[in-house]
């Protein structure tokens, strides 16, 4: 199989990007989704026992279960907002947790790895009323495919693509 | 995540590193394993201390002492003064419509002047509607972004002075420069909606008589005011930076006005007509608020605050209020101050049958004014707990040191060569870390929030323009493709359009950077060993640089710049940039971690914790981190006496590691 070729390398990242960019943060800024932030990440198997680097703020996070349920538990509603968006491809043929034999490329672009570099503002309120004021933001997230909604038994509705490493970083 | 002890730092669910061993991994080629320059946080130690150690400067939780700092340009001068031209007869209108009992509006009554007002129709239908303050800070702030960046030649930043909402329109005061600029943003859309932007037309005076008097006021008014000035500026102290308007119903001036009294059982014309005065006396807000920090209101028989309720309207910032000696019973008599005075650091309410009649009165003022230091003269926090208060709602996940997870100081020594190298010489930046296959790109975040009180002028984004490749604007395949640069070539081209830059030197201004890096796995090989791909890092620099477009264009930006470092092609330089992402912004100053030290991950029993108990979690928490065995585990927790963050520490930096004592190959 023949490695994506450059048109198809960024249609597929930017519509991997988009769809994150859109659906995290509605996800993340509506208090009854939440219970969905961790399906965004990667989830650790007996294979392939890696879980997602999250980093928030300088602090390391060891799971994203921990980020879900701090988000459920600890901030009343958030507001995020993104000014803007890029991303990169920053391999074609992504093979973390790629058996023997199936370490081709694939010429549809569903094994990269893609670099999303956010930057917005957002606001916090932690209880009814108390509310920071607009805060900046920039957020790097790296997507890799999940692996998991590629097999024929896949369920429906997975995401096509997990955050292997996040970090946030408000940056005013 | 807990609140308050930040989460281990270093330590890590460590993916790459625990793999050292074999793959071609980035840190292959530095020669052995080097001692890792880190401090006991795993922070990189960057010599002025680019981790949270070297940053002292907080810039919240200090609080101006209420000490003046010598007399400024106060009431007691200007009241002398001749009257001010400009708004002086608006403000006249005000008084005179505040003394007949018609609502007194000083806003409005400093808006007419034409030609510096305009009027905004469209953001009630937009999204920032439901925004708590209706959206106006949103729309102040758009307005402001885009008629600044209209003209590319000037550096000239718009600045709105006032803007208050009347039904559905928005009227907003500036110069009229700005004015002009802002009228040129006619139709242009805004949170979902369009924007209709007018010259705004005053509303006629209330009154047809006023409107007549082509030559000022009658006599009448002038005179009032006169005198109301005159008793104000009796009642000023210009040192303590204290307006006295305490006892005001035994003033000997004010009882021959025959004013009424403040006691709440007739509404009075007084202490509105009291602040119209006080309100024309400065020019700005901010003379205002650096000339009044503090008013006493004692001993003026207030049941409530209606009568005076214009206090918090005309001095919203003060930071010492006294209200001693009145006769307010319940806390509702101080309910419509319960959303006003945002800073009130030190209130008095002795002397109120409140003490006696409403117990526990103060733990619901204590909720009221979330920086109140001083309650009666008697400390209820101390500045350290309001500042965590504070920043705990700005920003509920903790703001900490950065992350700074190096591997063998190929991120160090990257910001350090690049970070001067992209000023000076980037021909021999790109031929030192940038190849053919990398790739970089920026874009740019016009709508960035600012501080507000960060007020340089943004530098036109003209330049930059032609190449963001922000997607939430560029949606056109064929320009996505375009703004993307691979190759040393083409990234030279367009580094040569970009403009000259100045970034912080990072050993001596190391607070002007936030740098964090992390393993980043599966990178291609381009040795094309490891069919697996190969370990590098994402590294990621927060700061800002001054740029300069031509001699006369200068300017500061904010950036964010994200790197995927990995290693080289044989032959080629060892460490290459697989991707180079940059965003721009306003500059403003970055949010620095609100400790000095950050919380170090408590290696301490929690209480009710047996010591075994506490060396099997460690265990347990090292070989999730590492991959390590358990013996291996408590081999390196033994020799670090049971410190998580030492254990990792240490594993990282002794990375050869018998293949036998991993729990099992990662891949």
């Amino acid at each position: 199989m023949a490695e994506p070729t450059e048109d198809i390398q960024i249609k597929v990242a930017a519509n991997a990007a988009e769809q994150f960019v859109e659906s995290y943060y509605r996800t993340i800024n509506n208090p009854q989704q939440r219970s969905k932030l961790t399906s965004f990440y990667i989830k650790p198997t007996p294979t392939l026992p890696l879980q997602a680097d999250i980093t928030l703020n300088g602090n390391t996070i060891s799971d994203p279960s921990e980020l879900q349920s701090f988000f459920e538990n600890q901030v009343a509603q958030t507001n995020y907002e993104v000014g803007s968006f890029d991303c990169q491809v920053i391999n074609t043929n992504y093979n973390v947790g790629v058996r023997e034999g199936q370490l081709a490329p694939d010429k549809d672009g569903k094994k990269m790895s893609i670099l999303v570099m956010i930057s917005g503002g957002v606001r916090y309120w932690k209880k009814e009323g108390v509310e920071s004021e607009t805060r900046g933001f920039t957020e790097n997230v790296v997507l890799v495919p999940n692996w998991e909604a590629q097999g024929p038994k896949a369920a429906k509705g997975e995401k096509k693509w997990v955050i292997q490493s996040q970090n946030f970083r408000l940056v005013l | 995540m807990q609140r308050v002890s930040a989460p281990p730092r270093g330590p890590r669910s460590g993916g790459p590193t625990a793999r050292g061993g074999g793959r071609g991994g980035i840190q292959k080629r530095t020669a052995g394993p080097r001692p890792v320059k880190v401090d006991k946080d795993g922070d990189l130690d960057m010599d002025a201390g680019v981790g949270a150690a070297g940053r002292g400067k907080s810039g919240k939780g200090r609080f101006e002492s209420p000490v003046p700092s010598g007399p400024k340009g106060a009431v007691r001068g200007r009241a002398a003064g001749p009257a001010r031209g400009g708004s002086t007869r608006a403000t006249q209108h005000a008084i005179e419509r505040g003394l007949r009992g018609e609502q007194v509006n000083v806003r409005e009554g400093r808006l007419t002047t034409p030609g510096t007002t305009l009027q905004v129709e469209g953001l009630m239908s937009s999204k920032a509607a439901s925004n708590s303050d209706g959206g106006l800070q949103s729309l102040e702030g758009f307005l402001e972004r885009k008629a600044s960046g209209r003209d590319s030649k000037s550096n000239r930043t718009v600045k709105i002075k006032k803007s208050h909402l009347r039904g559905d329109l928005v009227i907003i005061t500036a110069s009229q420069e700005d004015i002009e600029a802002m009228l040129k943003l006619d139709q242009f859309s805004f949170a979902g909606a369009t924007l209709t932007i007018k010259p705004h037309e005053p509303a006629p005076p209330p009154r047809k008589e006023i409107s007549e008097k082509t030559e000022g006021i009658s006599p009448g008014t002038a005179e009032i005011k006169d005198k109301l000035k005159a008793i104000l500026a009796s009642r000023y102290d210009v040192d303590l930076k204290l307006l006295n308007l305490s006892s005001l119903g035994q003033d000997a001036g004010l009882l021959e006005m025959g004013l009424g009294s403040l006691d709440g059982k007739t509404t009075s014309k007084l202490f509105p007509a009291l602040m119209v005065v006080c309100d024309s006396l400065f020019d700005s807000w901010k003379a205002k608020q650096e000339a009044i920090v503090s008013v006493t209101l004692a001993g003026n028989g207030l049941s409530n605050v209606t009568n005076v309720t214009a206090l918090a309207q005309t001095f919203p910032d003060l930071k010492n209020l006294d209200l001693s000696g009145n006769n307010i019973a319940e806390i509702k008599g101080l309910e419509s101050w319960r959303w006003k005075f945002r800073h009130l650091e030190n209130l008095v309410l002795t002397g109120n049958p409140l003490e006696t009649q409403t117990p526990n009165y103060n733990i619901e003022i204590l909720k009221w004014y979330p920086k109140l230091l001083t309650l009666n003269g008697v400390q209820v926090r101390t500045p350290e707990q309001v500042a965590a208060a504070t920043e705990s709602i700005n920003s509920p996940i903790p703001i900490s040191g950065p992350d700074f997870r190096d591997v063998g100081q190929v991120g160090e020594n990257f910001v350090r060569q690049f970070l001067p190298l992209y000023d000076s010489d980037r021909t021999a930046l790109l031929s030192a870390f940038y190849d053919a296959q990398s790739c970089f790109s920026m874009s740019i975040n016009m709508s960035a929030p600012r501080d507000r009180t960060h007020g340089s002028p943004i530098p036109p984004w003209a330049i930059y323009l032609p190449h963001s490749r922000n997607l939430t604007k560029i949606n056109n395949i064929n320009a996505r493709m375009s703004r993307q640069y691979r190759g040393i070539d083409q990234i030279q081209k367009v580094w040569t359009d970009l403009p000259a830059t100045r970034h912080p030197d990072i050993s001596t201004q190391a607070d002007k950077y936030l740098i964090e890096c992390h393993p980043q796995p599966g990178l291609a090989d381009p040795s094309g060993q490891s069919p697996h791909g190969v370990d590098g890092l994402l590294l990621i620099i927060h700061g800002e640089f001054e740029e300069e477009i031509n001699s006369s264009d200068k300017g500061s930006r904010g950036f964010s710049r994200t790197f995927i470092l990995g290693p080289g092609t044989p032959g080629g330089p060892p460490i290459r940039v697989v991707s180079d992402m940059m965003i721009l912004r306003a500059n403003s100053p970055l949010a620095v971690p609100s400790h000095p030290l950050n919380p170090t991950q408590s290696s301490m029993p929690a209480p009710g914790v047996s010591p075994e108990q506490h060396q099997e979690t460690v265990t347990k928490q090292l070989v999730e981190k590492t991959g390590m065995t358990p013996e291996y585990a408590m081999l390196c927790l033994m020799e670090t006496g049971w410190d998580l963050n030492k254990a990792f520490v240490a594993f990282n930096v002794n990375k050869v590691i018998p293949y036998g004592l991993l729990v099992q190959p990662v891949y």
